[in-house]
């Protein structure tokens, strides 16, 4: 089982000009190792509906790697979106599911099938075409580019992690927050991530 | 159920317009009214068709598409827009999407005059028709009807609305597309 930071240090690592779109426990942890305006907290949104929205965000993007960080909590809310994703034929989107097994901002109560779920096999099943799964840190840093940077192979790619549960407290955007991201409203935001998929 | 008629308004029309407009994506689930507009646009040169599993996602991937550049448009049935409530909010509306979507009213035609609690539960009457307007009110978004051929200019109309607003917009298909 990996640390939040053990995921997310490598990814910042190796991460150039791809989207990043991230999700609940994730979003702040993120944002205080990334200040690109790439990167897109889905806070303050719909939960549930991250992973459908990085996939908008690749289909209008073809030629640009769109990193979405999702919660299982929240993969859970819409397992449909595994099928849509593979039916879009879109091959840029990377899908990471964060496994901690727990609703990690409201109090870790256990998510539904925490101990029996596997994501891995969901994907394979939705048709991904490539499916990772790691529960430990040196085999993730060590993949970690090359599931960035290779050729993907006809379609979406899908990577769970097995990561530990912390005690992320609920997410606000406001003045406040300490990540750049979640110091404006979700609509100014909006503008300025989209100003930066043009550019 | 809506039944498709010979007297509705036709998905041709409306498939042209929506070119016209330049709409790049059409995500949706199809229902009897919508089909010939689905197949319309699943055979499009230049409008993509995404079929999803449930409408909420119809909006969270048309709001992806709209920060990326593209002009999506939503087609689902009045009961999925009821199922979509905080997707829309969530997504569409808080990020304030200039985004259109085309809404079949089912049950439009027996929709009642009168609103007493009953009209809930009686079979002669679909209660999502009776729901669906109050509920575009609460969540504000501004709608208007589509009924015929006549009513083209509206989808104009509601993409000038979305895009001055910066918020979604509905039109609501009174008919089966034929």
């Amino acid at each position: 089982m990996l640390t939040k930071q053990e995921l997310l240090d490598p990814l910042a690592r190796v991460r150039t000009d791809e989207v990043v779109i991230t999700s609940m426990s994730i979003v702040r942890v993120w944002g205080r190792l990334s200040d690109s305006d790439l990167d897109f907290a889905s806070a303050d949104s719909a939960m549930g509906h991250t992973a459908d929205l990085a996939l908008g965000v690749a289909m209008a993007q073809p030629s640009r790697r769109v990193i979405c960080l999702n919660g299982d909590g929240s993969m859970l809310m819409s397992l449909g979106t595994l099928a849509t994703i593979v039916e879009s034929g879109v091959d840029n989107l990377i899908l990471f599911v964060l496994v901690n097994r727990t609703y990690e901002i409201t109090g870790n109560q256990p998510v539904p099938g925490a101990m029996a779920v596997d994501f891995a096999a969901m994907a394979r099943a939705a048709g991904f075409a490539n499916v990772y799964h790691f529960d430990e840190a040196g085999a993730y840093a060590s993949a970690l580019e090359g599931i960035l940077r290779s050729k993907i192979k006809g379609g979406p790619t899908f990577v769970s992690v097995s990561v530990a549960p912390e005690s992320e407290g609920p997410i606000s955007r406001s003045a406040s927050e300490d990540t750049r991201y979640l110091q404006t409203s979700l609509f100014d935001w909006s503008r300025r991530f989209k100003k930066a998929l043009e550019n | 159920m809506i039944v498709p008629t010979h007297q509705g308004p036709l998905a041709r029309t409306l498939v042209d317009e929506l070119a016209r407009q330049s709409v790049s994506h059409v995500v949706g689930i199809p229902d009897n009214a919508s089909a010939a507009l689905f197949r319309l646009i699943a055979e499009h040169v230049s409008i993509e068709l995404l079929s999803v599993t449930r409408e909420g996602e119809a909006f969270a991937v048309a709001s992806g598409l709209w920060l990326g550049g593209a002009k999506p448009l939503v087609l689902i049935q009045n009961t999925g827009l009821l199922e979509s409530g905080d997707s829309l909010r969530g997504t569409a509306v808080r990020m304030g999407v200039p985004l259109v979507c085309l809404v079949t009213y089912r049950g439009y035609a027996k929709l009642p005059s009168e609103g007493s609690d009953e009209v809930m539960i009686r079979a002669d009457i679909d209660s999502v028709a009776v729901v669906t307007e109050p509920t575009l009110d609460a969540w504000r978004i501004p709608y208007e009807l589509y009924r015929s051929d006549a009513d083209i200019s509206r989808v104009q109309r509601a993409f000038d609305q979305a895009n001055e607003l910066s918020r979604p917009v509905a039109l609501l298909l009174t008919q089966a597309l034929c």
